[in-house]
C-alpha cells in the first residue's frame, strides 16, 4: 500500500470528522484568500481607473494629492514650457469646483463640476451623444454630464441647461446657459454623485473667475517608446517648483498612505487566519496520530519503514489542506463579493472602485501560504509518529 | 462672541522666533499636536500664517493651546496638520480687502438645539424656508452607511466566517473526543446508565468547556486590545481607538460561544450514543 493510499484510508475511515476539518479548512482559507485580495486590491483598482484615463503624469503644485491643495498659477507659461519638452505628447489643464443646475420640480442641484482645457479627454468615456465641443452659434457653453444629472434634470443631449458657478467665498455670478453634449460616464463618480465637465474657459466665465490663470491639475501623456519616468525628471527639472509624479508613484503614495489601513487589516488577519489553519490542521493530526498510536506501532512491527508513515501523515495532511484549500477559492470568491459590496458602501468611494481584486499572484501566495502551513502544521505530528517507540507501545495499547 | 472655526487650510506656515509679542495685540491661535511636534512649537509662541501658498501677506498669531484632532477614520492616513482661528482672524486672512461681496462667508453653522432628538425636522425645517442652504442633522441616522457603519458591517461578515471555521474545527474535535470515549459511554451504558444521562453529563461537561473557553477569549481580547490600539495608533499618529471590547461585545461573544460549544459537544456525543451497546464495547 502506498502512503498516500494509507493516507486516503485514514481520512475515509472517519468521514465525519475528516469532512469536518475540510470545512473548517475552507472557511479558515476562504478568508485568507480573502485577506490577499483585499491587500492589493485597492491599489490595482485605482491603477485600472488611473490608467482608464490615459494620462501617465500628473503635474500639482504641492505635494497634496491633486485636487486637495492650492491651485497652480500661471498656466500657460507652464503649459507653454511643458509643451516644449519631447518627452511629453498630449497636454491638458483640469479645474474642479462646484455648480448649482436649475432642475425643474427639484430646485436647484449642486453638482461636481470640472473644466478641461481644450482637446483634453480625461477620465470619462461618452455613452450618447457626442464628446464635449465648443461654444455655439447661439452662444450656449458645452457640456458633458453623467447620467445621474440627465435623469435628475431630464436632459438628452442637445438640451440646455442653466448652470451657476458655485462658490463659498463670494457671491454666486448669473448662471450660464449650456448645451449638453454628450452623456458620460465618469470613472471617479462616486455612487449617485453629479458630474458634469466643460472646457476651461467655460468653467472660468461659470465661476466667475475668466482671467484666472489657473489650475488644480495638469495632466500629461508621455510619447510613445518613451519611459514615463524619463518624462517626469524632464518635468522636473524644467519646472523644479512644481510636483509632477506618474500613476505609480501616485499609488505607491496611496499604498503607505489612504490605502494602508485595508492592508493592515489585511496583514493582521492573514497572519491569524493562517495560524488558525495551522492550529487546526495541527490539532487534528495530532489527535489522529494519538488515537493510531496501536495501528502506526503495528504497522511498523510488521516491517512498514519509518519514512512511509511519516510520508502517510504528510499525505494525510496535504489532502486535508488540498481539499480545504480548493474549496476555499470558490467560497472565498464568493465571499469577496459580499465584503466588497459592503466596503463600497464607504462615503466617497469612487463607484468603479474595488476593495478585493483577483490577481493570479494572490492565488500564488496563496497556494504557498497555506501548503507551508499543511506542512508545517504536519511536523509535530509527524515527530510523534516517527520516534514511536514500537514494543512499549504495543504492549500498552495492544496488549495492556 | 468668541467664535472659533475649524477650519483645515492649506496655510504656508512659517514659525519664527519665540520672541514676546504684545499680547493684546496678536491673535490667538489652536494648533493641533500633530502640527505642533512637527514644527517644533511650544504654548506662547508667536507663529506666522499665510493663506498664500508662497507665503504672502503672513500675519502673526499666538500659540494659545494645543487640542488633538477628532478622530476621523476617513482621515485615517493623513497628517492631521490644523490650526484654529477665530473667525474674524480667518476671514481678514483669507477674503479680499477691497472686495465687499466677500463680506463674512462661513461654510458651516453649527447649531445645539434645546431638543437633539428634533434635529432631522429640523434640518428639513432650515432647508424649506432659505433656500440653498443645506441643513441636515451632525449624527447621521442609522439607515446612514457612515464609515464606521460600514467598517462595523464588514468586521461582522468576518467575524461570521471566523465563527464558521471555528464551529467547524470544534464539531471535528468534539467528534473525535467522542470517539475515544467510545468504550467508556458503552461501559456505562452495560451499568444501566441511560442515553439521557449520559447525554446530560455530555451538557454540562461541554458547558463548562464552552463557558471557559468563552471567558479565556474574551480575557485575551481585553488583554490584548491596548497592544492593538498603541500600535495602530502609533502607525497612524491618531488619537483613534481601533478595537474597544465592550460590555455589550463581550456578551455577544458569549451568547454566540456557549451555544455553539454546547452543541457541537452534544452533536458529537449523540453521534456515538445513538449507537447500540455491542457497537460501542466493540463487540
Amino acid at each position: 500500500m502506498t502512503s498516500l493510499a494509507l493516507a486516503w484510508r485514514g481520512m475515509t475511515r472517519q468521514p465525519a470528522r475528516s469532512a469536518l476539518a475540510v470545512v473548517g479548512i475552507a472557511a479558515v482559507g476562504a478568508l485568507l484568500f480573502d485577506m490577499l485580495l483585499l491587500s492589493r486590491g485597492l491599489v490595482v483598482s485605482f491603477g485600472e481607473i488611473l490608467e482608464s484615463s490615459g494620462y501617465d503624469i500628473r503635474v500639482t503644485p504641492t505635494a497634496a494629492i491633486p485636487g486637495a491643495g492650492p491651485p497652480l498659477e500661471n498656466v500657460s507659461s507652464i503649459l507653454s514650457d511643458l509643451e516644449r519638452l519631447p518627452e511629453l505628447d498630449e497636454i491638458v489643464a483640469m479645474r474642479f469646483g462646484r455648480g448649482v443646475a436649475r432642475a425643474d420640480g427639484s430646485g436647484d442641484v449642486v453638482l461636481s463640476l470640472m473644466g478641461i482645457g481644450p482637446g483634453g479627454a480625461g477620465s470619462w468615456s461618452i455613452v450618447e451623444g457626442e464628446p464635449l465641443g465648443t461654444v455655439g452659434e447661439d452662444g450656449r457653453l458645452p457640456i458633458v454630464i453623467n447620467r445621474s444629472v440627465a435623469e435628475l434634470v431630464g436632459l438628452e443631449p442637445g438640451d440646455s441647461l442653466e448652470l451657476a458657478g458655485y462658490r463659498r467665498d463670494t457671491l454666486a455670478p448669473p448662471p450660464k446657459t449650456f448645451r449638453v453634449d454628450g452623456i458620460a460616464e465618469f470613472v471617479f463618480d462616486r455612487w449617485n454623485e453629479l458630474t458634469a465637465v466643460t472646457s476651461l474657459a467655460a468653467y472660468g466665465e461659470t465661476l466667475g473667475e475668466p482671467d484666472h490663470d489657473q489650475a488644480d491639475l495638469i495632466l500629461a501623456e508621455t510619447r510613445d517608446g518613451l519611459a514615463t519616468d524619463e518624462a517626469v525628471t524632464a518635468i522636473t527639472r524644467l519646472r523644479p517648483e512644481l510636483h509632477a509624479f506618474s500613476n505609480e508613484a501616485l499609488l505607491a503614495r496611496l499604498r503607505q498612505t489612504d490605502f494602508s489601513y485595508f492592508r493592515q487589516i489585511s496583514f493582521a488577519l492573514t497572519t491569524i487566519t493562517l495560524f488558525f489553519a495551522f492550529l487546526l490542521v495541527a490539532t487534528l493530526l495530532t489527535v489522529s496520530v494519538n488515537q493510531r498510536f496501536a495501528e502506526i506501532a503495528t504497522l511498523r512491527a510488521l516491517g512498514f519503514p519509518r519514512r512511509r508513515v511519516v510520508a502517510g501523515l504528510l499525505w494525510e495532511s496535504a489532502l486535508l489542506v488540498g481539499s480545504g484549500g480548493l474549496l476555499a477559492l470558490p467560497a472565498g470568491w464568493l465571499l469577496a463579493l459580499r465584503l466588497d459590496a459592503i466596503l463600497r458602501a464607504m462615503p466617497d468611494i469612487p463607484e468603479r472602485l474595488h476593495f478585493f481584486v483577483f490577481q493570479p499572484r494572490a492565488l500564488v501566495e496563496y497556494a504557498v501560504l497555506i501548503g507551508v502551513t499543511g506542512v508545517l502544521a504536519a511536523l509535530y505530528p509527524v515527530y510523534l509518529a516517527a520516534r514511536l517507540p514500537i514494543a512499549r507501545t504495543l504492549r500498552n495499547e495492544v496488549v495492556g | 462672541m468668541v467664535r472659533l472655526v475649524n477650519a483645515l487650510l492649506t496655510l504656508v506656515l512659517a514659525i519664527c522666533a519665540t520672541t514676546p509679542a504684545e499680547p493684546a495685540a496678536t491673535p490667538e491661535i489652536l494648533a493641533s499636536r500633530q502640527l505642533v511636534e512637527r514644527r517644533g512649537w511650544s504654548v506662547g509662541d508667536v507663529v506666522r500664517l499665510s493663506a498664500d501658498p508662497n507665503g504672502g501677506e503672513s500675519r502673526e498669531f499666538r500659540l494659545v493651546g494645543v487640542f488633538e484632532p477628532t478622530p476621523d477614520p476617513m482621515k485615517l492616513a493623513q497628517k492631521r496638520y490644523e490650526v484654529r482661528l477665530h473667525l474674524p482672524d480667518l476671514l481678514a486672512m483669507t477674503r479680499g480687502a477691497n472686495d465687499p461681496s466677500r463680506a463674512e462667508p462661513i461654510d458651516a453653522l453649527v447649531v445645539a438645539l434645546k431638543d437633539p432628538s428634533g434635529s432631522a425636522s429640523f434640518a428639513r425645517d432650515v432647508s424649506t424656508r432659505f433656500p440653498g442652504v443645506a441643513a441636515e442633522p451632525s449624527a447621521p441616522s442609522l439607515a446612514d452607511a457612515g464609515p464606521f457603519v460600514v467598517l462595523e458591517r464588514f468586521h461582522l461578515a468576518i467575524s461570521l466566517v471566523t465563527v464558521l471555521g471555528s464551529t467547524a474545527f470544534l464539531l471535528a474535535l468534539m467528534v473525535m473526543r467522542a470517539e475515544e470515549r467510545r468504550e467508556t459511554a458503552g461501559i456505562l451504558r452495560l451499568l444501566g446508565l441511560t442515553r439521557g444521562r449520559i447525554l446530560r453529563g455530555v451538557l454540562v461537561e461541554g458547558l463548562l468547556v464552552a463557558v471557559a473557553g468563552a471567558l479565556f477569549g474574551v480575557l485575551f481580547a481585553y488583554v490584548t486590545q491596548g497592544i492593538f490600539n498603541a500600535f495602530f495608533q502609533w502607525h497612524y499618529d491618531t488619537a483613534l481607538v481601533f478595537v474597544r471590547v465592550t460590555p455589550g461585545i463581550a456578551l455577544r461573544c458569549v451568547a454566540v460561544a456557549i451555544p455553539l460549544g454546547v452543541l457541537a459537544g452534544i452533536v458529537a456525543s449523540w453521534t456515538l450514543l445513538r449507537r447500540e451497546i455491542p457497537a460501542l464495547i466493540g463487540r
